[in-house]
């Protein structure tokens, strides 16, 4: 049995990080942490992580804009991203990538507060694409 | 003819009076004779008596004939008198007459002669009554028309409220200087000229248009909310537009009327704008709290016991509860703050009402509710934003499940109605009391009692179901009887081509 995926979960609530962190560590995954944006780039050149879990919301660098920097970038451009939205629905999203005049390429959308089974499924998905 | 005629005889010779009064009373008559003019006078101006026809002698003892008619002339000049005059005296019939006597008679006369005289007379008199009767009405009717008019200009001259009356053809036929004021018109006066010549506001008068243009067999109100003219986001107006019918039920014109809502849109924002900061501090932390318990209940911080994760499960659903609360916070503030319906686009209204019914089912299934979509006839597109209506028919569908009794059901059904598609929601559910009704669009409102105490909802289904459908310039109806069930029946514009 090879080494256990790598995951990156970055959100500035170090509670939510916390929980997420412990719904994969049951799952037998390395998680790996960030607190906002900036340092979120950061661990993904340093780690290479296999996927990252990525806030929306955060401050200094927020979730879009991260997930569009790394699928600019070809060496990272093939990493899986979820985004972590806390808005009620996709209408806001999709109004914000309007106005932003961006296209966000995440991988997969999970809503906030996030389920377990949920989680790891969308992850396990993932993760055997690669 | 003659009957009931009341009639004055003055004249000295009593041969005369007696004769005149037995000849006319056989006709139904009633005949008073004085002797002479002082007599005759005294009766009309002092006693106050009235006659339909006089029949006057002209050469009495005491003042004459004449002067008798010269007194009552200047007193009534629709009096019909008839001169009676003795031979060869036809000068002064004529002079009578030049006065204004009706007829005369000359003495001798026989009976046949008298009542031919004086039911020519008592006819000049009826025809006499009832012009002045016409007279009179027509008086009193363009009375009541200019009070009436009078009582309308200054009605809507006082109201704080705008009000625009078109004709037909869209020309304003009517207005006060409050519409004027609110739809910033300059160039007056405007009455007579056509409204899209006047009003800046492109949907106002499209409104209007389809008010006149629509089916006569249909009432059709539009309500929706303009500024008075494209950009200017000063001041926002409601108006309210709507046909004038006539009797038949044709339309005539149209009336407008504009409420200043600037003030109430400024608190609306302020408070959503609180409203949205609120919910979305409340949400984080929540949300925190739920992964938090999620992960505790899973095992994954240790293991628990089974009484524990039970325990958990109960605080889960509690912390759900209030996100939902929050979502639904956060759905209505941004309903004010307008972004919701920046996405139209022509859809489908069946493949929504299909997907929140497809939503719902296992919801019903649970419930042992019976649902039935129905259609019927080809259905138009509708302008609508797609997640907006989701989010009206999964809320109306989901309040007929969970106000539904055991065993209940659902039926939804779509038409095309006029210009609208409609979509009916029933369900054979707990009803809503008569005295909740007008409140039931109300926001954060909830019918609590007995049997509604254990339906978990925030309130604000329905008034976001209305803000929507608002939004889509459409209308949403409830009608409810209690114990027996609910119906609720959205009508949204077609989509133009």
């Amino acid at each position: 049995m090879g080494k256990m995926p790598k995951i990156l979960v970055v959100d500035d609530d170090p509670d939510l990080v916390e929980s997420v962190k412990m719904m994969l560590e049951n799952k037998n995954y390395e998680v790996i942490t960030a607190y906002d944006g900036i340092e979120g780039l950061q661990k993904t050149k340093e780690e290479s992580p296999d996927l990252i879990i990525l806030d929306v919301m955060m401050p200094n660098k927020d979730g879009y804009s991260v997930c569009a920097e790394l699928k600019a970038d070809p060496n990272y451009n093939n990493i899986p991203i979820i985004l972590l939205t806390a808005v009620v629905s996709h209408i806001p999203t999709t109004t914000y990538t309007q106005r932003m005049g961006m296209e966000i390429e995440a991988d997969d959308y999970i809503d906030k507060p996030v389920e377990p089974s949920e989680l790891v499924k969308r992850v396990d998905v993932l993760l055997r694409k690669e | 003819m003659l009957k009931d005629a009341n009639i004055l005889v003055i004249d000295d010779e009593a041969v005369i009076r007696d004769g005149c009064s037995r000849i006319l009373t056989k006709e139904g008559c009633r005949v008073k004779g004085v002797e002479n003019g002082e007599a005759g006078l005294d009766l009309i101006t002092n006693k106050g008596e009235s006659f339909d026809i006089l029949l006057l002698d002209l050469m009495m003892p005491g003042i004459s004939g004449m002067e008798v008619l010269d007194a009552l002339y200047s007193i009534d000049q629709t009096l019909i008198v008839i001169v009676i005059t003795g031979y060869a005296t036809v000068e002064s019939a004529v002079e009578a007459m030049k006065k204004g006597a009706y007829d005369f008679i000359a003495k001798p006369f026989t009976p046949d002669q008298l009542r031919i005289v004086v039911r020519r007379g008592v006819e000049k008199r009826v025809l006499q009554r009832e012009a002045e009767n016409l007279r009179k009405e027509r008086e009193k009717s363009l009375k009541d028309i200019a009070y009436e008019k009078s009582r309308i200009s200054t009605i809507i001259n006082c109201m704080v409220d705008g009000v625009l009356v078109t004709d037909r053809d869209s020309q304003i036929v009517l207005h006060n200087p409050a519409a004027t004021r609110l739809l910033e018109i300059e160039n007056l006066p405007i009455i007579n000229k056509s409204l899209c010549q006047c009003v800046k506001n492109e949907y106002l008068v499209k409104a209007v248009a389809t008010t006149l243009s629509t089916e006569r067999s249909k009432y059709l109100e539009i309500s929706q909310e303009i500024t008075p003219c494209e950009g200017s986001a000063r001041v926002f107006l409601r108006a309210d537009t709507a046909p004038v019918l006539n009797e038949d039920g044709e339309i005539m014109g149209s009336v407008t009327v504009l409420h200043d809502i600037t003030q109430e849109k400024e608190l609306n924002q302020m408070k959503s704008d609180f409203l949205t900061m609120v919910s979305h501090e409340l949400r984080a932390p929540i949300s925190a709290i739920q992964q938090q318990l999620s992960v505790i209940e899973g095992g994954m911080a240790g293991l628990i016991t089974e009484k524990q994760g039970k325990m958990l499960i109960r605080a889960k659903e509690r912390t759900k509860g209030l996100l939902d609360l929050i979502n639904d916070l956060l759905n209505v503030s941004s309903i004010d703050s307008g972004i919701v319906v920046q996405h139209k686009e022509s859809i489908v209204l069946k493949e929504i009402v299909e997907r929140a019914y497809q939503l719902m089912e296992p919801e019903a299934e649970v419930r042992g509710i019976k649902m039935r979509l129905e259609t019927s006839g080809p259905l138009p597109p509708v302008n609508a934003d797609r997640e907006n209506m989701e989010e009206v028919f999964t809320n109306l569908i989901s309040n007929a499940i969970k106000y539904n009794v055991e065993g209940g059901g659902v039926v939804i059904t779509l038409r095309s109605e006029g210009e609208f598609v409609r979509t009916d929601v029933t369900d054979t559910g707990i009803g809503i009391p008569e005295k909740d009704l007008p409140r039931i669009f109300d926001r954060f409102y909830r019918v609590k009692d007995s049997q509604t105490r254990t339906v978990i909802g925030t309130g604000l289904g329905l008034s976001i179901a209305k803000g929507i459908v608002e939004a889509h310039h459409g209308t949403i109806n409830i009608k409810s009887e209690e114990g027996k069930g609910t119906t609720v029946t959205v009508l949204l514009p077609k989509a133009s081509e």
